[in-house]
């Protein structure tokens, strides 16, 4: 059995707010010195998941960690690498520069496509810096492969995944073929700290680094140029906040009051 | 300088913190040696009248040349089994070098009995007992060697010398199994009693039954030859001669030459027979009891380590590795197997262990315990499995070292905090042997709590271990003028630290010590943005590679930038810099900053003009004072705060109780009874004191986190400070503004 975890590395959202800014002529975040990016947490989250599912199936199994970004994605890759994955695939090229949620799912694609024996696909239910939760979907659209997204839990047994998929008012289980996609939210539980075994064997693996000619993608196709969405600008909102303390001679009469006042404000 | 609480010399040596009277208890052995060489050699010139038959009345004396034997048998057999399990441990670096230091140690913790005196009661108990075993065996010998060698000595003064001091030590000895016999029936929920087995019963009843035997063989025979004969010489044995009066008042027959066989002669023969059965036997539970520790205590101060107690081994060639850190009973080396058998339950160590006190799931005695039982219980079937196929073994015991026989959560309690180690008579290091459990689950096994998990996480990927928080390295520099970065020319670096500079709490004390070291006029300059994690969590937390990784980029870094000295803001900081980047080739002089400040004011380079009147209370962290013994330094600034009245905690000095931050519990849910910040800080409380201060950003955070729950009211709640603010406050004034003043 063949999984794949798609890896994203994203600036660190724990960045603090005076160490956070944006070039507002270019639109673009500009890096914060000292700042290192870092895996986003949801691909962490779907990485333990396909783990679970490699660990309950034997040794002819495994994981590749395939990541679409620059250079520095590789420390993206090695850490779900030393969580246990097998292969490490980044796709490095000029052309994917400044794509968006759809060209970024068309590049996976291929990549899935060139690997050839996949049988399922795990993503983040969301990047952490932009939140677009769209890649999972738009990636089983490209395979045209059947999804099921925002997953708290994953199970696999003879040929079907199902997946247990976190609604607003509770959850549902939903169970299909492979090949499929599935994107993992955080009710999963906690991605695994590495052994030092498997991180020593994770520096010493080689990953593989694919480009737009590789995966037999025409450069205008994605990155910038393929490009559907724009981004018209990009601003730190200003933000502003009150303080009002709740008059009342007693903790009751205080909280009847926050009530009121929440009530008035549309706020419940 | 003195302190009325500083009842101790404050030696900077950590962990050897002696009390003043150590030279005089702990000579106990020199009087007796002495004692008895001139003896004998007095005794060989004299030739006087005193003395007496050795071997009186006993008609068959070989036969405790016959127990002699069957005792050194079995004493040798026992170290053999004993040896043989510690064998299977792992080799130990350099236990061999250094033999001056380690002889000292002997002397000093194995005769000196040093550690054992920090317990004044059980100091006097187990001196009386030990000089008691120690010179009734002399007199023993002596009188061994006046029977059965050429060597005539036991006459004359010198045999009334040997009779009055057989009998004090004796008597001595009978007072210490009194204490022992108190405090192991009567005094209730005492340490001692907390781990008692039925040996216990045997050691300290049949010991006072020696003794007991022991003056009655004396006595009798004092009936029978001295005190009607000699009553001169009788009462220099003062003891026996009280109680053969005693007995002789009941009229029981004494010998002569028509009743060879009188009842006193009979008792004679009886008691003889009981004293010298239970001395041999008494002995001999040496082997089976923790008796052991009369034999593995003294070596072990041998083994003692000479290094900085602050400083955990290093796993060499890491990247090499089987399995790393500990999780199986023969990867320990076989120093820390053998420090098992000498533990010898007194519970010292977890009376003062600060998760033991706040009722969390760690004692450090019981977990020495589990360990020998386990060694005992696995180590032989360990040992055949080597002999016959040569590998390590690790899948021969069916339960888990860790995780069955010492549960995670119990590893986890532990703060490193060296109390135990302080306190342990035997010298046994328990910290070293925990981390290496810790260094096991988490590098090996990946088993470790989430909060935990998520500090070690955030140091790998953030470089420091406070997730989430708001601050950069360089916000405390806000409002303070210039800050020179270090480039190299300067005396000094200011390390500030990750809590010193990421954790709100402790940006005014990363402040106060930034200007007062301006105020001093030190050449110094700070990293900055530069600043990583050291990695001295990830090694407390177990994780040694990540620890290695950091120290090695560190130390490259600080070579690069031509760093000489260093000062820290922060005491754990301060230890890893100066005694765990040697092991790496990072040789740097390192200050705390309370070291610097304090040579500041003496000699004149800071001078504290305001008054800061208040009662204040002084918190030892473990780091700056167990593990490094710097406990004069801050409390030098306390006294020269003008207005400022130190009032110390029962618990100070190398008996100061953790904060409850240490070994990455900082980072870490506590499970138990009670927060150990909040017993802490209800003894700060109980002072009376206005303020707490101390010299670690961690120390401050438990403090302030404490206080609101241990003081509900807000109004009269103490409050906690470093000893960078109270002097900020005594040479700036108390709303000094940041920049800095030209006078
Ligand atoms: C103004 C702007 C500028 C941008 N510039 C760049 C840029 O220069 N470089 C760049 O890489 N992105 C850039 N992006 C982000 C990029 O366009 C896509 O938005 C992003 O790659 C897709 O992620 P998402 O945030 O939509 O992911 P989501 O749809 O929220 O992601 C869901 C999951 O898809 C997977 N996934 C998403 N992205 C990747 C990836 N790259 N590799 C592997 N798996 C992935 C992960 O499993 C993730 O959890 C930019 C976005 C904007 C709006
Ligand atoms: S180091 Fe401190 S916390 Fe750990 S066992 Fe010893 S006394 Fe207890
Ligand atoms: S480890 Fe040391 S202090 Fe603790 S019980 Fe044993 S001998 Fe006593």
């Amino acid at each position: 059995m063949h999984l794949v975890v798609c890896a994203k590395q994203i600036p660190d959202p724990d960045t603090p707010p005076s160490a956070f800014k944006i070039d507002e002529a270019t639109n673009s975040v500009v890096p914060a010195p000292g700042i290192s990016p870092i895996l986003s947490q949801f691909d962490g989250i779907a990485a333990e998941a396909a783990l679970r599912i490699k660990e309950s199936q034997g040794d002819d199994s495994k994981v590749t960690v395939i990541s679409m970004g620059a250079d520095s994605a590789r420390a993206a890759i090695k850490q779900v690498l030393a969580m246990g994955a097998d292969e490490g695939v980044l796709l490095n090229d000029e052309a994917f520069e400044g794509g968006d949620s759809y060209t970024t799912a068309k590049v996976l694609a291929a990549a899935i496509n060139h690997l050839g024996d996949v049988d399922a696909v795990f993503c983040g239910r969301q990047a952490a810096d932009w939140d677009m939760g769209q890649v999972g979907l738009l990636l089983s659209e490209e395979l045209n492969w059947a999804s099921a997204i925002i997953a708290k839990g994953v199970e696999y047994g003879d040929g079907n995944i199902s997946v247990q998929r976190v609604l607003t008012d509770g959850f549902e289980t939903v169970s299909t073929q492979l090949p499929a996609v599935v994107t993992v939210s955080n009710e999963f539980g906690e991605p695994r700290y590495p052994k030092l075994p498997q991180i020593m064997a994770a520096a010493k693996k080689t990953v593989t680094q694919l480009g737009a000619s590789d995966l037999g993608l025409d450069p205008s196709d994605v990155g910038a140029s393929g490009s559907r969405l724009k981004v018209e600008r990009l601003y730190i909102p200003e933000t502003d906040s009150n303080v009002e303390f709740m008059e009342g001679d007693t903790p009751q009469e205080q909280a009847a009051a926050l009530v009121q006042k929440l009530q008035a404000d549309k706020l419940i | 300088m003195t302190h009325d609480a500083t009842v101790e010399t404050l030696s900077n040596t950590a962990m050897a913190v002696r009390s003043k009277s150590s030279s005089l208890l702990g000579a106990w052995w020199g009087p007796a040696v002495w004692i008895s060489a001139t003896g004998v050699f007095a005794g060989t010139r004299a030739s006087d009248i005193a003395g007496r038959e050795t071997f009186f009345n006993v008609a068959q004396p070989w036969v405790v040349y016959v127990f002699l034997a069957g005792l050194v048998g079995l004493l040798t057999f026992g170290f053999v089994r004993h040896a043989s399990l510690w064998m299977i441990g792992k080799p130990t670096d350099g236990i061999l070098k250094e033999i001056p230091a380690r002889l000292r140690n002997v002397g000093r913790y194995g005769a000196g009995q040093d550690k054992v005196r920090r317990d004044r009661y059980a100091g006097i108990m187990h001196w009386c007992i030990s000089s008691s075993i120690i010179v009734l065996t002399i007199v023993t010998a002596q009188v061994a060697l006046q029977d059965d060698t050429p060597l005539d000595f036991l006459h004359g003064n010198y045999y009334l010398f040997f009779s009055f001091y057989g009998d004090l030590f004796g008597l001595i000895g009978l007072i210490g199994v009194g204490m022992a016999l108190y405090r192991r029936y009567f005094a209730s929920h005492h340490r001692i009693r907390w781990d008692e087995r039925v040996e216990d019963h045997l050691i300290i009843v049949g010991l006072g039954l020696i003794l007991v035997t022991g003056f009655v063989v004396e006595s009798a025979r004092i009936i029978e030859t001295e005190l009607v004969q000699h009553p001169d010489w009788a009462r220099w044995s003062f003891v026996s001669w009280v109680l053969a009066q005693g007995i002789d008042s009941f009229g029981f027959s004494v010998s002569s030459p028509e009743n060879p066989q009188s009842e006193i002669l009979a008792l004679h023969t009886w008691s003889w027979w009981v004293h010298v059965v239970l001395a041999f036997s008494w002995l001999g539970l040496i082997v089976f009891t923790r008796l052991d520790h009369l034999i593995f205590a003294p070596i072990n101060a041998f083994f003692l380590r000479t290094d900085a107690p602050g400083r955990l081994a290093e796993i060499k060639d890491i990247e090499e590795q089987e399995v790393f850190g500990v999780g199986h009973v023969q990867d320990f080396t076989w120093k820390q197997l053998f420090e098992l058998d000498a533990c010898v339950r007194c519970g010292r160590c977890t009376e003062v262990c600060p998760a033991n006190i706040s009722g969390q799931p760690l004692s450090p005695m019981h977990l020495i315990q589990d360990l020998k039982a386990h060694l005992a219980d696995v180590g032989p079937d360990i040992q055949m499995h080597r002999h016959a196929t040569g590998d390590a073994g690790r899948e021969v015991s069916p339960i888990a070292m860790v995780g069955d026989v010492i549960k995670d959560e119990t590893l986890w309690a532990c703060r490193t905090c060296g109390a135990c180690v302080q306190e342990c008579p035997v010298l046994i290091e328990h910290v070293p042997t925990i981390v290496d459990m810790r260094r096991f689950l988490v590098m090996n096994e990946a088993r470790l709590p989430a909060n935990a998990q998520a500090a070690l996480e955030n140091i790998e990927m953030r470089g420091h271990p406070w997730r989430g928080t708001a601050l950069e390295r360089t916000t405390w520099m806000e409002g303070l003028g210039e800050v020179a970065i270090f480039d190299g020319t300067q005396d000094y670096l200011y390390w500030v630290g990750c809590s010193g500079s990421l954790v709100e709490r402790n940006l005014p004390i990363t402040q106060s010590v930034f200007k007062l070291l301006r105020e001093s006029g030190a050449s110094f300059g700070v990293m900055g943005q530069e600043e990583t994690c050291n990695g001295d969590p990830a090694r407390r937390l177990g994780n040694e590679y990540l620890f290695q990784i950091l120290a090695q980029q560190l130390i490259e870094t600080f070579n690069g930038k031509n760093v000489q000295k260093v000062i820290t803001n922060c005491p754990h900081c301060f230890n890893t810099f100066k005694n765990e980047y040697p092991q790496f080739n990072g040789n740097f002089e390192v200050l705390h900053h309370t070291e610097f400040l304090a040579g500041a004011l003496e000699d004149g380079r800071l001078k504290p003009k305001y008054a800061v009147t208040s009662d204040v209370t002084y918190h030892d962290s473990c780091y700056l004072g167990r593990m490094n013994g710097t406990y004069d330094a801050p409390r030098q600034i306390i006294e020269m705060v003008p207005g400022a009245n130190l009032v110390e905690m029962q618990r100070n000095l190398s008996r100061g109780l953790c904060c409850g931050a240490g070994g990455g519990n900082m980072w870490q849910e506590e499970i138990g009874e009670r927060r150990v910040n909040h017993v802490r800080t209800e003894e700060a409380v109980s002072t009376g004191a206005d303020q707490v201060i101390s010299n670690c950003p961690f120390c401050i955070q438990m403090f302030e986190d404490g206080v609101p729950s241990i003081q509900p009211e807000e109004e009269g709640r103490i409050k906690p400070f470093d000893v960078a603010e109270l002097l900020e406050a005594a040479v700036f004034g108390p709303k000094m503004d940041s920049n800095p003043t030209e006078d």
